[in-house]
C-alpha cells in the first residue's frame, strides 16, 4: 500500500513537469573554452554587381528635405578583390562555448535609413532602439520566414531623440521595416550562441574560441542568400571557410 | 526505517523516470503522435480547420473574405496563420505571446468584422484543449516564457470634453493622422502601401467606421494603443505614451468613431 501512495506521489510529481519541460528546448551553456579553434576566411562574389539607387517616396515635403530623393541602397558592397562585406557568417549550432558577449544591438533611425544596415544581436542582450529624425517612424523588427514574417517588436517613435530598449529574445534572422517608410531597410541577426561575424570591406571574417567539434554555419548576404557550410573544427587551430556568391 | 522508505523512492523514482525517458523517446521518433494524442485535436477540426486550416497555416476551405476601408479601399481578411506564432489582438507588450485568457476572449467574442464566429458554445474544457492544441503550431510557444499582463484601469475621466481635447493634441503629436487621416477615416499619406507579416494587404482601420476588431470598449481601444498590433503595421505605444494621455487618446478615438 505504501509502495502504490509513493509512486503515485512519485508520478505525480514527476510526470507533469517532465511533460512540461519537454517541449522546452535546451539553452545554450558557457563553458571555459582553453586552446579553441576557430573558422576564418573570405566571403565574394563571382563578379561586380552595380549597388542599386532606391527612389524614396514621400509626399511630406519636410521628408523629401530629410530624406532626400534617392539614395544609394549599400547592397552589393563588393571590394576590389571582389571581397563583399555586410555578410553574416554564424555557427548554428552551438550548444556550449565562451560567454554570450554583452554589448547591446543599437538600431538607429538616421535621415529615413537605418544605421547599421546590418548587425548581429545577442540573446539576453537589448536592441536599443533610437529615431534620431525629427519625424515619425516605427521599427518593426520580425523574424524572416519562408515568404512570411514573425513580428518580433513594432514600436512606435513619433519623438525626435527617442529611445526604447527591448531584450533580445528570439533567435534567427530578422529584417528591421519602418511601416511609415516602405523604402528604408537593416538586417540584424539574433544569435543564440557568441559564434557570429559580419564581414568586413575586405569580405574577412573570424569566429574564435569555439570548442572542437563538427559546426553548421549560415552564411547570408542581403542580395546574394543564404548557403549552409558544415566545418570541422579542431583545438587551437584555425580553419578556413571561404565562399563565392554567384549572383541570383 | 527512514533509509528503507528513502531507499524505495530512489528506487521508484529511477524506476518513473526510465519509464518516462522511455515513453519519451517514443513520442519525439514519430513527432506528430503527441499531437495526435491531443484532445484539442478533433476540437479543433471540427470548428476550426475549416478556415485555419487543418496544418494551422490559414489554408481551410474558406480562408478569405473582402470587404471595404477607409473610404473605398479593398481589404481582405485571411483566416490567422497560426504557424508564424504572431497574434494581433493580446493583453501583452508587443513582441509577446498572447495569454491563454486573450485567445479565449477571442473564442468566446468572434472577430465579427474579420468573419470570426464566436465559440462560446464549446465547453470550457474543449475550449482549453484547442488552445492548447493551437500551440502546437508554432515553435514559439515552446522558446518563450509567458508576458506579463498589461493593466487595464479605466479612469472616470474618458470621454469627458477635457480628454477628448488632450486625446486629439496626442493623436495630431503621435503621427495618428499620418496613417489613420486627420478625420480618421484611415486614409492618411501612408495608408497606401501597408502589408501585414503574413504578405498580405492591410489598410489603417477607420475609425468612422464603427467597428473594431477587438470591440469598441473603451478598454479595447486602450489595449491596442499599449500592445500594438503585432504582425501589422500599427506599433506599440506602451514605452511612448503615459497612461494619461493613452486613456485620452481612447477618448478621442471614441470621438471619431460616433461612440461619445
Amino acid at each position: 500500500m505504501k509502495k502504490l501512495i509513493l509512486s503515485l506521489i512519485v508520478m505525480a510529481l514527476v510526470i507533469p513537469a517532465t511533460s512540461a519541460d519537454a517541449r522546452k528546448r535546451k539553452r545554450y551553456e558557457v563553458v571555459d573554452v582553453t586552446s579553441g579553434g576557430s573558422i576564418v576566411g573570405t566571403i565574394k562574389a563571382a563578379e561586380k554587381v552595380a549597388d542599386p539607387v532606391m527612389k524614396v517616396e514621400t509626399k511630406k515635403p519636410e521628408e523629401v528635405k530629410l530624406c532626400g530623393a534617392e539614395f544609394k541602397m549599400n547592397k552589393y558592397l563588393i571590394g576590389a578583390d571582389m571581397g563583399v562585406q555586410n555578410v553574416v557568417v554564424a555557427v548554428t549550432n552551438a550548444k556550449k562555448g565562451k560567454a554570450m558577449p554583452t554589448e547591446n544591438m543599437v538600431v538607429d533611425n538616421v535621415k529615413c535609413q537605418f544605421v547599421p544596415l546590418v548587425g548581429i544581436a545577442y540573446k539576453k542582450t537589448k536592441y536599443v532602439i533610437k529615431n534620431s529624425d525629427p519625424v515619425f517612424h516605427n521599427t518593426s523588427i520580425g523574424l524572416m520566414l519562408k515568404g512570411k514574417r514573425s513580428t518580433v517588436y513594432n514600436l512606435a517613435l513619433p519623438n525626435q531623440n527617442q529611445v526604447i530598449e527591448k531584450p533580445v529574445k528570439r533567435t534567427g534572422l530578422q529584417n528591421v521595416k519602418c511601416d511609415a517608410h516602405p523604402w528604408m531597410r537593416a538586417y540584424i541577426y539574433a544569435a543564440k550562441n557568441p559564434y557570429a561575424a559580419l564581414t568586413g570591406a575586405d569580405g574577412k571574417f573570424e569566429i574564435k574560441d569555439l570548442l572542437p567539434g563538427t559546426y553548421k554555419v549560415m552564411v547570408w548576404h542581403e542580395g546574394f542568400g543564404e548557403e549552409m557550410k558544415t566545418i570541422e573544427v579542431k583545438a587551437g587551430e584555425a580553419t578556413t571557410l571561404n565562399h563565392t556568391f554567384a549572383k541570383k | 526505517m527512514t533509509f528503507q522508505i528513502k531507499g524505495k523512492s530512489i528506487f521508484l523514482l529511477g524506476f518513473f523516470s526510465l519509464l518516462l525517458v522511455g515513453g519519451l523517446t517514443v513520442t519525439s521518433a514519430g513527432e506528430v503522435s503527441a499531437e495526435e494524442a491531443m484532445p484539442g485535436k478533433p476540437v479543433y477540426e471540427a470548428n476550426c480547420a475549416v478556415c485555419h486550416g487543418v496544418q494551422g497555416d490559414g489554408k481551410g476551405m474558406v480562408c478569405s473574405n473582402t470587404t471595404t476601408e477607409g473610404g473605398n479601399m479593398p481589404i481582405t481578411t485571411f483566416a490567422r496563420d497560426f504557424t508564424v506564432g504572431v497574434f494581433k489582438f493580446r493583453t501583452t507588450s508587443t513582441g509577446c505571446l498572447p495569454l491563454e485568457k486573450d485567445l479565449m476572449d477571442t473564442i468566446n467574442n468572434g472577430i465579427p468584422k474579420a468573419f470570426m464566429p464566436s465559440f462560446v458554445d464549446l465547453s470550457e474544457q474543449e475550449k482549453k484543449d484547442v488552445i492548447e492544441y493551437i500551440t502546437y503550431f508554432s515553435e514559439r510557444w515552446e522558446d518563450e516564457d509567458p508576458c506579463e499582463e498589461i493593466v487595464i484601469y479605466k479612469p472616470d475621466y474618458v470621454g469627458s470634453p477635457q480628454s477628448v481635447k488632450m486625446g486629439e493634441q496626442v493623436y495630431k503629436d503621435m503621427k495618428c493622422w499620418e496613417c489613420h487621416g486627420e478625420t480618421g477615416k484611415g486614409d492618411g499619406q501612408k495608408a497606401a502601401e501597408l502589408k501585414d507579416d503574413w504578405g498580405n494587404k492591410i489598410v489603417p482601420f477607420d475609425f468612422t467606421s464603427g467597428d473594431l476588431k477587438r470591440g469598441t470598449s473603451a478598454e479595447a481601444i486602450y489595449i491596442t494603443f499599449s500592445s500594438g498590433l503585432d504582425g501589422t503595421g500599427m506599433p506599440s505605444y506602451e514605452d511612448t505614451l503615459k497612461e494619461k494621455e493613452r486613456w485620452d487618446l481612447v477618448s478621442y478615438t471614441l470621438k471619431l468613431m460616433g461612440r461619445k
